[in-house]
C-alpha cells in the first residue's frame, strides 16, 4: 500500500467516526414526530375508573354527569361548550376525535388538532413560568424537553372553566406529558393532570396515535351553528334559519 | 361462579361510563328519534356548508301547493369531506329524497343519515353510530 492510499484509508476512517459521532450528538438524534396523525384508540390507555376527585368535588362532579346521562335519556341534552363553538383545550385536544399534525421547528413543537383549529406550542429547553405568571387560557404555556428518545412537557395556566370530561380543577393544575414513538410507529401521549387542590393523586391516562402519511389537515371554521342554548341550558335546534 | 367475572362486568361498566363521558363531550344527537326515520323528497332550499354540522333545508309541497320546509342536521364537514362528500354535491333547487330521524319535539326537523342526489347517487353521513338509529320506512306524507 503505498502512502497516499494509507492517507486515503485514514481520512476514510476519520470521516465515518465523526459523521457517526454527528448523529449521535445532534439534533437529528430526536425522533421525527412531525406529520399527521390520528387516534388510535387500540393503543390507547383510559383511565382507570373515576377521577381522582377529592370527596366533595367528587360528588358534584358525579351529581352533574348523573343530570347530563338524564337529559340526554330525555332527549333535553345539557348544552356543551361545543354548541357555542368553543374548542376543547388542553387536555381535551390531545383526545381528538379528529386528525392532528406535529411540527417539529428549531426549538418548539407545535401541535394544531384539526376540530376548531386548535394550536399549541411547545417551547423547548426553556422554564416553566409561575402559575400566577400566566394568563389562563384554553392551551395553557407548555414546555418541554427531549429526555433521549421521550419529549416530556408541562403545562400550567389551563383555564378552570376548560374541562376535560367536565372534571374541575383549579388554577394550580399541572399538565405533564411524555410522548414516545414506539418501534411499531405508533405515538403515545402519557398525560398525567396533577392538582393538589382538588385531585386526591394524579390522574393518568394515554392517548396513542397512528401516522396518516397522505392526509393533509383540513381547516375548520365554526360558524353560524343552528344548536344553540336555551334559558334552562338545554341544547335546541334553530329550526327557522337566520337571516 | 368464576371469580374474574364480577371484576369482567365491573370492567365493562366503567368502560361503558368512559364512553358516555366522551360522547356526551361533544355535539348530542340524543335531541333526534332514535326508534324510527321518515323519508321525504323535496327541493333544496338551502345547503349550509359549515362546522360544527352541515345543515339541509329541504321544502315539500303538499296537495294544494303549500309548502313545508325540513330543516335536516348533517354532521361536521371535514367528517363529510374524509368521506368522499363536496360542497358541490347538492344545489339550490335539487330535487333530492332524504333519510333522517325524526326530531323529537315533532318540529319539521331531522338528522340526515342518508341523501340521495339529483344524479341518483346514494350517499350516506358519518354520523357516529349510525346503527343505533333504527330504520324505518315511513314516508313523509306533504
Amino acid at each position: 500500500m503505498n502512502s497516499r492510499k494509507r492517507l486515503f484509508i485514514a481520512l476514510f476512517v476519520a470521516f465515518i467516526t465523526f459523521s457517526e459521532l454527528a448523529v449521535a450528538q445532534a439534533p437529528s438524534g430526536i425522533p421525527d414526530i412531525s406529520g399527521s396523525w390520528e387516534r388510535a384508540r387500540e393503543a390507547s390507555i383510559p383511565a382507570q375508573g373515576q377521577p381522582p376527585l377529592k370527596p366533595q368535588f367528587m360528588k358534584e362532579w358525579q351529581v352533574r354527569q348523573q343530570a347530563a346521562r338524564d337529559a340526554s335519556a330525555k332527549g333535553a341534552p345539557i348544552a356543551e361548550r361545543v354548541v357555542h363553538c368553543l374548542p376543547d383545550g388542553m387536555p381535551g385536544m390531545m383526545a381528538g376525535p379528529f386528525p392532528m399534525e406535529i411540527l417539529q421547528s428549531k426549538g418548539q413543537v407545535t401541535i394544531i388538532q384539526e376540530a376548531y383549529t386548535q394550536v399549541r406550542r411547545i417551547q423547548l429547553d426553556k422554564q416553566q413560568k409561575p402559575v400566577d405568571d400566566v394568563e389562563p387560557g384554553f392551551y395553557g404555556n407548555s414546555v418541554g424537553r427531549w429526555e433521549g428518545n421521550t419529549l416530556v412537557v408541562d403545562t400550567v395556566g389551563v383555564r378552570e372553566n376548560v374541562r376535560y370530561q367536565n372534571v374541575p380543577h383549579s388554577k394550580d393544575l399541572h399538565i405533564r406529558e411524555r410522548f414516545s414513538l414506539g418501534a411499531n410507529g405508533i405515538l403515545r401521549d402519557e398525560i398525567t393532570m396533577e392538582d393538589p387542590t382538588i385531585f386526591e393523586k394524579p390522574w393518568t391516562f394515554t392517548f396513542g396515535y397512528r401516522r396518516m402519511p397522505d392526509y393533509l389537515l383540513l381547516e375548520y371554521i365554526c360558524e353560524d351553528n343552528r344548536q344553540y342554548t336555551d334559558e334552562k341550558g338545554i341544547q335546541q335546534i334553530r329550526v327557522q334559519p337566520a337571516k | 361462579m368464576n371469580a374474574g367475572k364480577p371484576m369482567k362486568y365491573f370492567r365493562l361498566g366503567l368502560a361503558i361510563l368512559a364512553m358516555t363521558g366522551s360522547a356526551l363531550a361533544h355535539h348530542s344527537f340524543a335531541v333526534y328519534d332514535h326508534t324510527r326515520t321518515l323519508n321525504l323528497t323535496g327541493s333544496v332550499a338551502r345547503w349550509q356548508w359549515t362546522n360544527p354540522h352541515a345543515y339541509l333545508d329541504i321544502d315539500v309541497k303538499d296537495a294544494k301547493g303549500a309548502v313545508k320546509r325540513y330543516v335536516l342536521e348533517g354532521t361536521s364537514i371535514n367528517m363529510m369531506q374524509r368521506n368522499g362528500w363536496r360542497s358541490n354535491m347538492i344545489k339550490h333547487g335539487d330535487q333530492i329524497k332524504v333519510v333522517f330521524a325524526p326530531l323529537l319535539t315533532g318540529e319539521p326537523a331531522g338528522l340526515l343519515l342518508e341523501v340521495t342526489l339529483a344524479n341518483g347517487e346514494k350517499k350516506e353521513l358519518p354520523v357516529p353510530a349510525i346503527n343505533t338509529f333504527k330504520r324505518t320506512p315511513d314516508q313523509v306524507q306533504p
